[in-house]
Order: structure tokens, then sequence, then C-alpha cells
């Protein structure tokens, strides 16, 4: 099907049609013979014949969860994740509180400080799970791609703080400098194009 | 005498002096600005304000012209909107792109001029400097965000007159730079900062504009009861609770000022965690055996007031030695002006083109005087004379003439006033009183050359509005009775509006609410002072009650104003109201008695929620209202000078540092003067002390150990001796002559 006929939503003038199925059965004599077509017809036995087939052929697509896990999609919006700077592996978040401002469920608080080094230092940053309806706008409004949203969906532990430590959200060091933290491609990543679309600021030297 | 012309078709009127600027912002019509500040006079240096004048070539800057009479004035076009388009590119040529970390971010005037106009793409460019980032105490200064507006050595020139910012020049580098020293650390160039540039060094990077709630109240330091925003957030994540924190303090910076202390003196609020009712039932106790209230002045109208009712109900003796001293002066000033409050506010001192202050330590005691001198200086050229035995350094920018006289001789000093400047037709009355008058004794005494007093008068001949400023070392005088009076005569016959200016917070509101008494009787409960039984703000004494940032009230300030003060954070203990209920005098909020406010002294029966807090387009502050001054009627007159006291050897004056006003101030984390004895080589020598040593001397029967500094810009013989971080007061002459022994 192209794009055009998705778009169209006349129903009526499309390529629809009826499946052709035959009424059912109104008297009790009608519904009897289906009862004994449907007994003895043997239907069951050719289900249980697939099953019996792929048990001895020893193919089988069942994903052992939670041994086996599906990989999600880029776009998938689970547990977040902050980002850390690729080579020097500094956190990519620079206190700029906009995630803050856009959470609709109010959920995200961060606290920043001046730094010694005369730079805006997050000194605490939370993000209530228990509040948040994981829309994706946190993520989408970072201008540096900090707060990400991962893959992690299983939300169950026997704390509700084990979802709100920042320390849990930040990729780890190490595997930040060994190269090993992926970048997000979901909402408020750079697009492909996005080349085309920056105006060249004019520069003196 | 108005000048009719039109803005946009509109149809309006300039009266002398106004700008097109002026008269478009009364009007209701916008013209964009970046340099502009109202308070000031302009700096036309952005040229963002350009409008076209028909039958005029090119372009008139309105802030800085007057209207001519049928000009026709278009604020907007296309040419006038490509122009003022550039000027944005220019103000954003090399500006960091650190929107995102920067303070002012969602208040910035560059960010919100760029996006209003337009400005969607950058033209200029230009090689960027090496510069430095500066931190001066409580000010910090980023150099890469400076617009070079100048709207801050402006406000630092022309309001607050210390004229320590100034403009290193030298083309795209140039930068803005502060004499230190000079600097009093009030904050009002951060204030009226319209970028990041300058920024409080302690507020930096801790919240983003639009976090803040901001609630309006006014400052509770000294008697001006400033407006200003407390701006609140939640406090810290880690502290698990859901209490609140004031993070800064903003004002309407346009129009108003505010100094240190009010920008800088805010958490001084008494945290407690619940209602304490072993101390409560004690403090009911205390209540019912006391026979006298001791208070200072740092409380609220409807407070005051219930202390009036429990004296009423109860019998109790009122002490408050240093509102007494103000109540007594009114009312000697009274009994011979017939006004039962003084005529003069802070906006005639910024109207006046004369004043002279006399007993008044002008930028210590009350910064919004200060400021007003200085802007009338600079507005109006105006005359300042200060009167005072200590020569104060800070204000040499704005004084024209500093009168030194000799400690104890002001009764003497008035009396020349009374003398020069009152017209000898009006004399006939008070004859005994004229006749009396020894001026080559009150000079001699008080070594005030004659010649002193001929510039004082030569200057004074041709101007429109003058203002005699009354301070605090007068209500305390031995002679303070009859000061008042001939206050009260400069009042009524000669060309000067007066002020007296109230010593404390609500000085005025308690002098008036009040009915105070002169002698304690034991057993006392204190009210944020000394007694055997203390209610205190501060969280040291038996009951704890809620700071003037933890309460909803009122304050009488310096204006004759009843101004409203709203709870910027909430307080979980008892107050003075759930006392007073407990003992009858009942109400369900503190602010029920803001319309039982006697009407008698001029007080409106306005309930709290009623009152307005805002300001208009002109700039008109519309706060509470103004107490009427009712004619009383006037009898009295004032008597023959009494023979001038000698100070001989070390005398110390009462004064605090700038921004230090009392344990409040003390208790903020930024406000950090220490109370030290500041005093001059002349001093130091006369009392054989060395700056750092501690000394001890006995002050009214109290004996008092300071660390003594020698200050090069005190001169003579009396040092300062802060009191801010002493819970009693008295209403003793400020200087007292002492005998300083080492430690």
């Amino acid at each position: 099907m192209s794009l055009e006929q998705f778009q169209d939503r006349n129903v009526a003038e499309q390529n629809y049609f009826h499946v052709d199925i035959a009424d059912y059965p109104t008297t009790n004599m009608g519904k009897f013979k289906r009862l004994l077509s449907r007994t003895f017809k043997g239907e069951l036995f050719v289900g249980l014949w697939v099953v019996f087939r792929e048990m001895v052929k020893f193919d089988i697509h069942t994903v052992q969860y939670p041994k086996e896990k599906l990989p999600v999609g880029p776009r998938y919006r689970a547990v977040h994740k902050m980002q850390r700077l690729f080579e020097s592996g500094t956190e990519r978040c620079i206190g700029c509180g906009l995630c803050e401002k856009i959470c609709i469920s109010n959920c995200i608080r961060m606290e920043t400080k001046l730094d010694e080094n005369s730079r805006k230092l997050v000194t605490d940053y939370t993000i209530n799970l228990g509040r948040c309806i994981f829309c994706g706008y946190c993520a989408e409004v970072c201008p540096e791609l900090a707060i990400v949203h991962g893959a992690r969906y299983e939300n169950a532990s026997d704390q509700r703080a084990h979802f709100t430590d920042f320390n849990d959200m930040l990729t780890p060091i190490d595997s930040a400098i060994a190269g090993k933290q992926k970048e997000f491609d979901g909402f408020g990543a750079v697009t492909p194009h996005e080349d085309e679309r920056v105006n060249i600021t004019p520069l003196a030297y | 005498m108005s000048i009719k012309f039109t803005i946009d078709g509109q149809k309006v009127e300039a009266k002398k002096g106004e700008s097109i600027l002026e008269v478009a912002r009364r009007e209701n019509i916008y013209i964009p600005t970046m340099c502009y500040l109202a308070k000031a006079t302009p700096n036309a240096s952005c040229r963002m304000c350009v409008v076209e004048v028909k039958g005029v070539e090119g372009f008139i800057l309105s802030c800085n012209t007057p209207p001519t009479k049928g000009a026709v004035i278009t604020t907007n076009s296309d040419k006038l909107h490509h122009e003022r388009q550039n000027i944005m590119k220019l103000y954003n040529v090399n500006h960091p792109l650190q929107c995102g970390v920067c303070d002012k971010s969602g208040e910035c005037d560059l960010q919100n001029k760029t996006l209003e106009l337009g400005v969607a793409e950058q033209d200029f460019s230009t090689k960027e400097q090496k510069r430095k980032h500066k931190k001066w105490g409580v000010l910090s200064y980023d150099p890469y965000l400076c617009i070079m507006c100048e709207k801050c050595t402006a406000v630092c020139n022309q309001v607050v007159g210390s004229e320590a910012l100034y403009i290193k020049p030298g083309g795209y580098k140039s930068e803005i730079d502060n004499h230190f020293s000079e600097c009093i650390q009030c904050g009002e160039c951060i204030s009226v900062c319209p970028v990041g540039a300058m920024a409080s060094s302690a507020f930096q990077y801790s919240a983003n504009a639009w976090e803040l709630k901001k609630i309006p109240s006014a400052c509770a330091h000294c008697s001006s009861a400033c407006a200003l925003e407390y701006e609140v957030k939640e406090i810290a994540i880690a502290s698990n609770s859901n209490e609140k924190e004031i993070y800064r303090v903003t004002n309407e910076s346009d129009h108003d000022s505010l100094c240190g202390a009010g920008r800088f003196g805010f958490d001084y609020e008494n945290r407690v965690t619940c209602k304490d009712e072993k101390a409560f039932a004690k403090s009911i106790d205390a209540f019912k055996s006391a026979k006298s209230i001791h208070f200072n002045s740092m409380i609220s109208n409807e407070e005051a007031y219930i202390l009036q009712k429990l004296k009423q109900k109860y019998g109790y003796k009122l002490i408050n030695p240093e509102a007494k001293a103000y109540q007594d002066f009114m009312k000697a000033y009274t009994s011979v002006s017939g006004n039962r409050l003084y005529e003069a506010d802070l906006q005639s001192i910024k109207d006046s083109d004369y004043a002279i202050t006399l007993g008044c330590r002008v930028s210590n005691d009350n910064p919004m005087i200060r400021f007003a001198l200085s802007q009338a200086v600079n507005n109006n050229k105006a005359y300042v004379s200060v009167m005072h035995p200590v020569e104060d350094e800070g204000i040499r920018n704005i004084v024209s003439q500093h009168i030194k006289y000799e400690v104890g001789s002001e009764e003497g000093l008035i009396a020349l006033l009374c003398e020069n400047f009152i017209d000898d037709k009006y004399r006939k009355d008070f004859t005994d009183f004229f006749d009396s008058l020894d001026d080559g004794y009150i000079c001699g005494e008080s070594s005030v050359g004659e010649e002193e007093i001929e510039k004082l008068l030569r200057y004074g001949r041709r101007k429109k509005s003058s203002v005699l400023i009354l301070g605090a070392d007068l209500y305390s005088h031995p002679q303070a009775q009859n000061i008042a009076k001939m206050a009260g005569l400069l009042e009524l016959y000669s060309d000067f509006s007066v002020l007296i200016v109230p010593s404390n917070t609500n000085t005025l509101g308690v002098s008036l609410i009040c009915e105070l008494d002169e002698k304690s009787q034991a057993p006392s409960v204190g009210y944020n002072a000394e007694a055997d039984f203390v209610l205190s703000a501060l969280g040291d004494g038996d009951i704890d009650m809620p700071a003037m940032n933890q309460q909803e009230g009122t304050l009488t300030n310096i204006d004759k104003e009843l101004v409203p003060l709203n709870a910027a954070l909430s307080y979980n203990g008892y107050e003075l109201s759930d006392i007073a209920n407990e003992l009858g005098v009942t109400c369900k909020y503190l602010i029920d008695f803001t319309c039982k406010l006697p009407n008698s002294k001029g007080y409106s029966a306005i309930g709290f929620d009623d009152l307005p807090n805002y300001y208009q387009n002109d700039g008109k502050q519309i706060r509470g209202y103004k107490l009427k001054n009712r004619k009383l009627k006037a009898n009295a007159k004032p008597k023959e000078i009494a023979d001038i006291k000698e100070y001989n050897g070390s005398v110390i004056y009462n004064c605090n540092p700038i921004s230090q006003f009392n344990l409040f101030t003390d208790k903020a984390q930024q406000i950090v003067d220490k109370a030290l004895l500041i005093g001059s080589k002349q001093f130091s020598d006369a009392a054989k002390i060395k700056s750092g040593e501690s000394v001890t001397f006995n002050l009214n029967g109290r004996k008092i150990t300071r660390k003594f500094k020698l200050s090069s810009k005190l001169k003579g013989t009396v040092a300062l001796n802060p009191d801010f971080d002493l819970q009693h007061s008295d209403a003793a002459y400020r200087y007292t002559q002492v005998k300083i022994e080492r430690v």
C-alpha cells in the first residue's frame, strides 16, 4: 500500500470488501449440526500436531524472559539515563533546568551551584519515577542530549529510591571512557539533515 | 504649563522637563529601550528608543528629547524596526551563547528584545578579547556577558552616589571596573543589569528565574520599609522537607532602590519544627504575672496594636526607649507646628533642590535618604548640606557642604537655622526666643564658622523646594524637647519641609499606636528585647516567634505610609496573636487588626487584603495608604537654649556599619560586617590603642568589649561604635564620652 492510500481517510471509496462468511445458524437444528461438525472435524488435532511437530524439531522461538530480552527500538521511552561526554567522561548535564521546567508531571528537581571553575555544577538531581509518565519531553528539550530515555523498562524493586538516584542513571565512568555508552536516537536527538538547517555564524577569526 | 502633541495618533500632554519616552511610558505606549533607567538621567547609549517625528529628518532619541508643541511622533515603522534590529545584532556580537546556564535567562532584556525584534541571524562579528571574571564581595562581574549599557555605572554614580563603578574605556575592549573601597555592597548594579554580567555572588547558578515564586513584601530593616520581592523555592532536596527558602530579593529596579541590607539581609527566618506547647504555657504564665513588656521597633503595626490592647486590659508598662524618645520628640514638634506628622517624605527629598541634614548619619541610619539626596543632586542640581560632627567620607560626592559641629551642640545648630531661615515677619510671637539667641556663643561653642552659615544661606537663596532632615542624634539629645519645638517652628515659618527620620523600622508606627512608658517594673516580658521572659524571633529566647519575613502585617514607614508585609516563608510555631488570644485579645489572624488601627492617629479602616501594592507605569508607587496628617492645636513655644555641654577626650558615637541594622541583618549570611569599634588615627593616638586590639569601655552603665579598627576614612576624635549586635536599646544620647582601656 502506498502512503497516499494511508492518508486517504475516505473509506467508502477505497478497495475495502466484505469477507464472505456464512450466516450463523439460528434454528436449534442448525446449531446442533454445527456442534457435530466442530466436534468430529478433527481441527483440534491439527493444532495439537503443530505443537508436537515444533516440540520435536527443537526450533523454539519463545523468548526466555527474564533470561532473554528483546531489543527495544531507539524511540522507546523507559527509565532515564544521564549521558557523559565521549572523550573526557564529564557529565553532559549543564544544569540549565529545562527538563525541570518542561516536565508536565513535575517529577524532576535539580540543584545547582557555582563550582570552583566558575561553571554551573549540578549538586543534586532527582526524578520521581512514581510520578513520571515517560512522555519524553525532558529528553526532547535537553540541549546537550544529557538526559535521555534508556531501555530499562522493568519497573519493579523493593525500594522506590532505587529509581531516583542520579548515580544509577548516570553512565558509569569506566564504560563511558571505554566508549560503550550508546548514543540516543530518540526524541531530541540530532536528525540526519541537521547540517542543512543550521545557519552559519560569522566569525572574525 | 503643558505641551500637547501626539504619539502614534494618540493625543498626549507633557509636563515641563518630561522627555518623549517618559510621556509615552506614562500613557502606556511602548517604545523599546536597552540602556534607559527611569530613576537615573538617560545614558543615551543604546539608541533603541529612536522615534520618527513628522517633518524632522532622521531619527530622534526619545529618552532625552523633550517634545515640542504639536509634534507628530511615530514609534514604529519599517525603518525604525530595521534600525532596532541592527542595534540588537550589534548587542549580540560575540555574546556568549550560554543562556542555558546563565542566571538571567528567562528575565534577560537581551533575550527578550532579540526575540521581540525577530533577530534571526547575525551579520556582524569581531575578534573576541581576553577578559577576566571579577568578584567584588557580594557582586560578581562577567565581562563577556556585559553589553556596556552603562546602567550599573549610572545607578552607582547617580542613585547610590558612591561612584565605585566606572568604565574602563577601550572600544570593544571596554569593561566595567570597581573602586572597591568606595563600594557599599548595595547590589543596585545587580538589580539594574539587563543581562547576567552583574550577578549576585551568592545567588549565582543556584536557581533559574522561572523557578522562583515572587512574594511582594516590604523590607523590615529600616524605616524606609522599601518595596521588595522575596523569591522563594523549595529547600534543598537532601533535607527531605517541604519547606521553602528565600533564594534572593529583587525589586522594581527601574523606579525604586534597595540597599544592601534589603537585598542581601533576607535569610533571618526563625525555623521551628512544631508548636512548643510547654513554652507556650510558660509564656502565658509569664504574661499573667508580668508588669511590663519590653520590645523594640522591629515589630509590625498589628503586633504593636496587640501590645497596646494588652496594656489597656492588664495595665502593663510598655517599654521601648528608642520609640519613646521619638514619640516625645514628635509630641514636642506637634505642640509648635500643629502637624501630627512631619511634612516631607523621600519623594520630596528627590524633588528638592536644597537639603540640610542635621544629626543624621545619612548612609548608615537610612540608606534611602542617601539615595534620595543623591538623586536630588543629579536631577535637580540640589545643594546638600550635611551637619554632623563626624565627616562621612562615603557621601562626599553627594554633599555640597559639610558643616562639622562639636558633639552636643545640636540644639545650638537648629537655633542657628531658626535664626537664619525664619522671616522677620513671623517672629513677633516668639520674640523671647529669638531675642535670647546669641549667634556668637553658639558659633563659638559649636565651632561652626559664621562664613559657613553665610555660604549655606547664599546657596539657599534662590532655591524652590527645601528639605530639612532631622536624625536620630536629636531624639535622645538632653535638649530633645526644645530641638523638636524649633523643628516645628522651621516647619511652620520657613521654606523648609521637615523630615524627622524614624530611628528604627516601625518607630513611627509604634509611636502612633502605643502609649509608651518610661520606667519598667519587674517582672517583665520581652518581645525581641531583654527581659525576664523573652519571646524571640532569633530563636534564642524562652519561646520562638516568627521573624518579619514569616508573618503578615503592616509597617508605618518614613513616607508616613502603611505598607503591607507578606509572609515569604511559613512558620510552624506560636505567634504573638496566639498568646493574645489566650489573654483575651481575640483575633483569628494578626491581620484582622489592620483595619482597627487607631483612626485618631491617621490610620484608615482598610483591611489588609485590600491594601494595594504595585507601581504605575510612570513609576509612582501605589502601596498601602498614606496616613492622614491632621492639624492639631499648637500653642507651645521654644525656650531659650541651654548651655552647650562640652565633650572632650575619647567620644564614641553609636553608629552601625552600612547594611548592618540589627541582629537579623547580622544573622544573614551575605552581610559580613563585624561589630568593630572604628576610629581615626587621631582617635587611636589619643586613646593610645592600635588597630586590631581589643578594648573595653563603659557605655551607659554597660561594659562593652570591642575590637578596634583604624580607618583612614575617618577624621577627628569621634569613633564609631556599632550597636546592631546588642539586644537592648536605650534612649541615651548617641555620643558618649568614655574611658577606653585595653583588654
